[in-house]
């Protein structure tokens, strides 16, 4: 820089006079670098998950869509492909302290042909006497193995409503992508875990709503039962062959 | 090769100045240990080996830096050296001090990147050992060997066996087969904390709403320790792990007992263990954190 | 030189203040960077009385007297706040930042005063509220790095971890705020004839520095707000059970963590290149190789976070990029450290105890620098992770290297920033009592790492015993000596003999020791004209 601007930066800072130009430029860009680093970081929750949903970070699995459907056809109906390799998924189930249900899967663990579309199920049990909504939260281990992990419907895809005492059978439908033996790191994968976590939601709304329904429901069919009664009563009146039939 | 072959022997040396001074069978730590505990897996022993090439370089280095420091020191003194040189390059110079660092550091990374990848995964694991961290105790399951639980708490100073390791001893032990590849699963129920025995080269992360795969094959029998070693909250330092390794046909005989014994146990309500003899103290750190549940017994 | 410069004396109002407006309202680089100094003072007795704590806690097994636990993971956690964002960043870029940018590149003063002011205060408040959040519920009792879930609202249940976070925010707009105004001075208010290549290396330090701030702290900041809703308004940035994910605090985190130790250590690079190039008399060797080695530390800093998280559950191909990036960090480093040594080889030197400071520096950062490459692989790393071995690293390169730097640029600069001279004799006596002392304290806690002790509890097995002993005693001596060092503080700023102009004779060759000793009110009021310093190439 010349020395003319350096005297004039220089004098005007101790003197408190408007700041140069070329400072304020600098400053100004200094500040859009902040807010650049402040954009990336305000961003960084919906990069962060799309990052883990692409490449299978920590164990997050896919989600199978249609196009991925069609395309799996071609592998399952080579039978010799089909036949060649089998996984074993095994499943594992946890329970937040916090959530005061059992929850358990139905089979330890399937021997799974790759490509094939797999039906397995967990059991969660309301142990409470209150009506409580839960959410589960997924992941495969070995992680290289996640992206090849398709789940096609899941209970963990929507939060899941318990009334006291009731149990639930979970479905969660999947298969193994084919692709991963073409994986030089995954081809040689025994066994893929499948586990989930359930945990009490923060939104609890769900819960309310489901114990309103019910206790509707309830009345509804109380209503309903009330109704068949008094038009039993009254066949009954009718045709005393019928009046056993109720009383029974 | 002269030098690869003077780094083998030292390494070779110190390996066995280290196995020589580790001691008896892995028993935890010992007092003024300056070294690894002694490994029991296939991995400790890997990570104790190339740690031992890794010794040797940094050594070498810190060694080479004190030398010519020392020499500096001697030499370019004032008294000795009144009129300092005005060189401030040396291009050759700049390049080896570029170049040979690279060169170490590939010698490095390449039994680095072979340990990570042995350490990865296990090949075939016979068995699953599922690993739940809480505040402050840890929950292992055995869903392979009739699918039991049980917790597993500190054992309190005074209620100590004799000859029993403060801090370190659990009520209920982690019981494994020898010569046995066991997959891991670990996860949280609360807070991060970490599944650690040294003995093992297992070290691993336990995350509430994740599971995390690691694997162990013990190939020695005997009693090993570990702590947690992420910190978990107040009595993060009184959630130890211990495990006993034992032959296959004992391990089978213990499953068969331990199926009947913890059949039936549920988990929650959970409760945690009173931390040695600082129960009450502990007692009041909790009060003030009503968040973290602690002390039910 | 052009004579209009002097017509900005004639201000007024900004001629020395005296009271406590002068220091209040202060907008002089070196009245702030005085009171940098200060902050950075009385927070280092703050966090050595809190370290001096734990470790008398971990004298012996068993409890000694620190009996409840949250206290004692509270200390932890302050100390490690306290001493990063409080001594060592205010010393060395607040203090010495202020105090020598504008004297090395020959200004009158900031590019702007008043937001130095501004930035001053800021950090201030924070030290306020990060001592008032020690008080508040048990404290916060997550280790510096505030891991969710045990630093969210069901773990934390009190004000502390909050308290905390406003701390660590205004920390962050001060030191944001210090970073745009170093940049900005450094890049448009040289004096003539002062390339960037001939500037000398602190300013370049400070220049790197200030732009590892502006891209870290955001990050930081960033993610303390989403931990903030977490805890406050019921978001779910890093809570499983609403969608979150723990991991992705880590990875914010560590995204700003890692930069903030470069962030601490290249100002310590600067002062120890001026301090080695002083006493051997003799130039910077490799100059603009040390420059750019800094730069290329800088950058690579951001590429490396994940490497404090091995063990939270990466696949294998993630982690041996770490390993392979955080591995090349030693390459740049590397060529700073020989760039020292031949800098020193052929000198004439003088042992003053800067000097000693700095051949201290020199040799404890390669011996915790060579640790750092062994925790780089993840292999072995699994059996470091998380014990006393992190700990001696990490102390190894911040604790003894950073704050030996800090010790070393406040001898090296006293005379200049007081006009009194320290008692050489009584400096070199506290240079090795503290280097006796570190290495006492931290070097045991290589081998209690390597047994498998883990860090942050309060008590351990009875078998640790034998070193932590001796690591408390090393903590006893370096205690002794950093009290040594506020006696002679005191005492050359009391009754320390009157420092001239250039004490350090013809090798200290920057701009800040042609001006008199105490460095005037106001300085450079005249342009220097640099354009007969010698280039640097």
């Amino acid at each position: 820089m010349s020395n003319e601007a350096a005297h004039r930066t220089a004098r005007a800072s101790r003197q408190g006079k408007s700041t140069p130009r070329r400072t304020k430029l600098t400053a100004y860009a200094l500040v859009g670098l902040i807010g650049g680093m402040g954009a990336l970081v305000a961003t960084a929750q919906p990069m962060y998950r799309a990052f883990c949903q692409v490449t299978g970070f920590g164990g997050t699995t896919q989600v199978a869509d249609e196009a991925k459907l069609a395309a799996l056809i071609i592998p399952v109906e080579d039978e010799a492909a089909k036949a060649a390799r089998y996984v074993t998924v095994r499943f594992d189930a946890n329970t937040n302290a916090k959530l005061p249900w059992h929850f358990r899967p139905v089979q330890r663990e399937l021997r799974v042909r790759i490509g094939e579309q797999v039906l397995a199920h967990f059991e969660a049990t309301n142990i409470s006497d209150k009506t409580i909504v839960g959410t589960a939260t997924f992941n495969v281990t070995p992680y290289k193995t996640a992206t090849y992990f398709n789940k096609i419907d899941c209970f963990c895809f929507t939060e899941q409503v318990l009334h006291p005492g009731q149990t639930a059978q979970m479905p969660v439908i999947f298969y193994v992508d084919p692709e991963m033996l073409k994986d030089i790191n995954t081809k040689n994968e025994t066994a893929i875990t499948l586990s989930y976590t359930f945990f009490a939601d923060t939104d609890q709304s769900a819960a309310k709503k489901a114990d309103w329904d019910q206790s509707a429901a309830k009345e509804a069919d109380r209503d309903q039962g009330e109704a068949r009664q008094a038009e039993a009563e009254r066949r009954a009146e009718n045709s005393p062959a019928n009046r056993a039939e109720i009383n029974g | 090769m002269n030098r690869c072959r003077w780094m083998l022997t030292s390494l070779l040396f110190i390996s066995a100045w280290l196995a020589a001074s580790a001691g008896a069978l892995a028993a935890g730590p010992k007092p003024w240990q300056m070294n690894f505990q002694e490994a029991a897996t296939p991995v400790m022993e890997d990570i104790i080996s190339f740690h031992n090439l890794l010794l040797v370089i940094e050594i070498l280095i810190v060694l080479f830096v004190l030398g010519l420091m020392l020499v500096i020191i001697i030499k370019f003194n004032s008294k000795a050296n009144p009129v300092p040189s005005k060189t401030t390059h040396n291009t050759l110079l700049e390049v080896v001090w570029t170049v040979v660092p690279i060169a170490i550091l590939m010698v490095i990374a390449v039994p680095s990147m072979k340990l990570l990848f042995f350490m990865d995964k296990a090949k075939n694991p016979e068995m699953t050992l599922k690993i739940t961290g809480h505040q402050w105790f840890w929950t292992y399951q055995y869903p392979d060997n009739g699918d039991f639980e049980f917790d597993s708490n500190i054992v309190d100073e005074e209620d100590l066996p004799k000859g029993g390791k403060r801090l370190l001893e659990v009520d209920e032990r982690v019981v494994l087969p020898v010569n046995t590849e066991i997959r891991l699963l670990m996860t949280s129920d609360d807070v991060i904390h970490n599944w650690a025995v040294p003995s093992f080269g297992v070290k691993m992360d336990t995350v509430p709403g994740r599971t995390n795969e690691s694997w162990i094959k013990v190939t020695k029998t005997g009693t090993f320790y570990g702590q947690c070693s992420e910190l978990c909250g107040v009595n993060h330092g009184f959630m130890p792990i211990r495990v006993d390794v034992v032959t296959k046909a004992e391990f089978a005989k213990w499953a068969a007992a331990a199926k009947v014994k913890y059949a039936g146990i549920q988990t929650p309500p959970k409760t945690a263990a009173s931390a040695t003899a600082k129960a009450i103290k502990v007692a009041q750190a909790a009060a003030r954190m009503p968040g973290a549940h602690v002390l039910k017994r | 030189m052009s004579d209009t410069a002097h017509a900005g004396t004639d201000g007024g109002h900004d001629h020395s203040p005296t009271g406590w407006r002068r220091w209040a309202y202060s907008t002089n680089h070196k009245d702030i960077g005085t009171l940098y100094l200060a902050i950075a003072v009385i927070a280092a007795v703050v966090g050595g009385a809190m370290s001096a704590m734990i470790r008398l806690e971990l004298t012996q097994p068993g409890i000694q007297f620190i009996e409840d636990f949250q206290f004692y993971n509270m200390l932890v956690t302050a100390h490690g706040f306290v001493m990063v964002f409080f001594v060592v960043m205010p010393a060395l870029i607040g203090g010495f930042g202020n105090w020598f940018v504008p004297l090395m590149i020959g200004t009158p003063d900031m590019a702007f005063p008043r937001m130095n002011n501004v930035s001053f205060w800021l950090l201030a408040a924070a030290l306020v509220l990060l001592v008032a959040s020690t008080f508040i519920a048990g404290g916060v009792g997550t280790g510096w790095t505030v891991y969710p879930p045990l630093s969210n609202a069901d773990f934390h249940p009190g004000m502390a971890v909050d308290f905390g976070i406003l701390s660590l925010h205004l920390a962050g707009a001060s030191s944001i705020l210090g970073a745009i105004n170093l940049i900005t001075t450094i890049l448009n208010m040289r004096a003539p004839g002062m390339t960037l290549h001939r500037m000398p290396l602190f300013v370049w330090a400070m220049l790197i520095t200030a732009f590892l701030l502006l891209m870290a702290i955001p990050v930081l900041a960033g993610a303390l707000t989403m931990l903030l809703t977490d805890r406050n308004f019921g978001t779910a940035f890093f809570s499983p059970e609403g969608g979150g994910d723990p991991i992705f605090w880590q990875h914010l985190f560590w995204f700003f963590g890692h930069p903030e130790v470069y962030i601490m250590v290249i100002p310590a690079f600067g002062v120890i290149s001026h301090i080695i190039s002083t006493f051997s008399k003799k130039p910077i060797f490799g100059y603009l190789g040390m420059a750019y080695a800094m730069s290329a530390i800088g950058f690579v800093g951001f590429i490396v976070w994940a490497h404090h998280m091995y063990t939270v559950g990466f696949n294998v191909e993630t982690r041996s990029y770490f390993v392979i990036a955080t591995m090349v960090i030693a390459v740049p480093t590397g060529v700073k450290i020989f760039s020292w040594l031949a800098t020193m080889w052929g000198g004439s030197i003088d042992f003053k105890t800067p000097m000693l400071y700095a051949m201290g520096f020199i040799f404890l950062f390669v011996a915790g620098g060579v640790t750092g490459i062994t925790l780089a692989n993840a292999g072995v790393d699994q059996a470091f992770h998380d014990t006393y071995f992190v700990v001696a690293h990490f102390h190894y390169v911040l604790s003894v290297a950073t704050v030996f730097a800090i010790y070393g640029g406040i001898y090296y600069w006293l005379g200049k920033m007081s006009g009194r001279q320290y008692s050489e004799v009584q400096g070199r006596w506290q240079f090795w009592i503290t280097f006796i002392g570190v290495n006492v304290l931290f070097f045991p806690q290589h081998f209690l790492g390597m047994a498998g002790m883990p860090r942050r509890i309060p008590d351990y097995p009875d078998a640790y015993a034998g070193w932590n002993m001796v690591s408390s005693i090393g903590g006893l001596i370096t205690m002794l000596g950093a009290f040594m060092f506020l006696w002679i503080l005191y005492r050359t700023l009391t009754a320390g003999a009157p420092a001239e102009d250039n004490p350090w004779g013809e090798g200290a060759t920057t701009l800040e020791w042609t001006v008199p000793s105490p460095a005037p009110f106001h300085t450079h009021e005249v342009l220097p004209d640099t354009s007969d310093l010698q280039a640097a190439e």
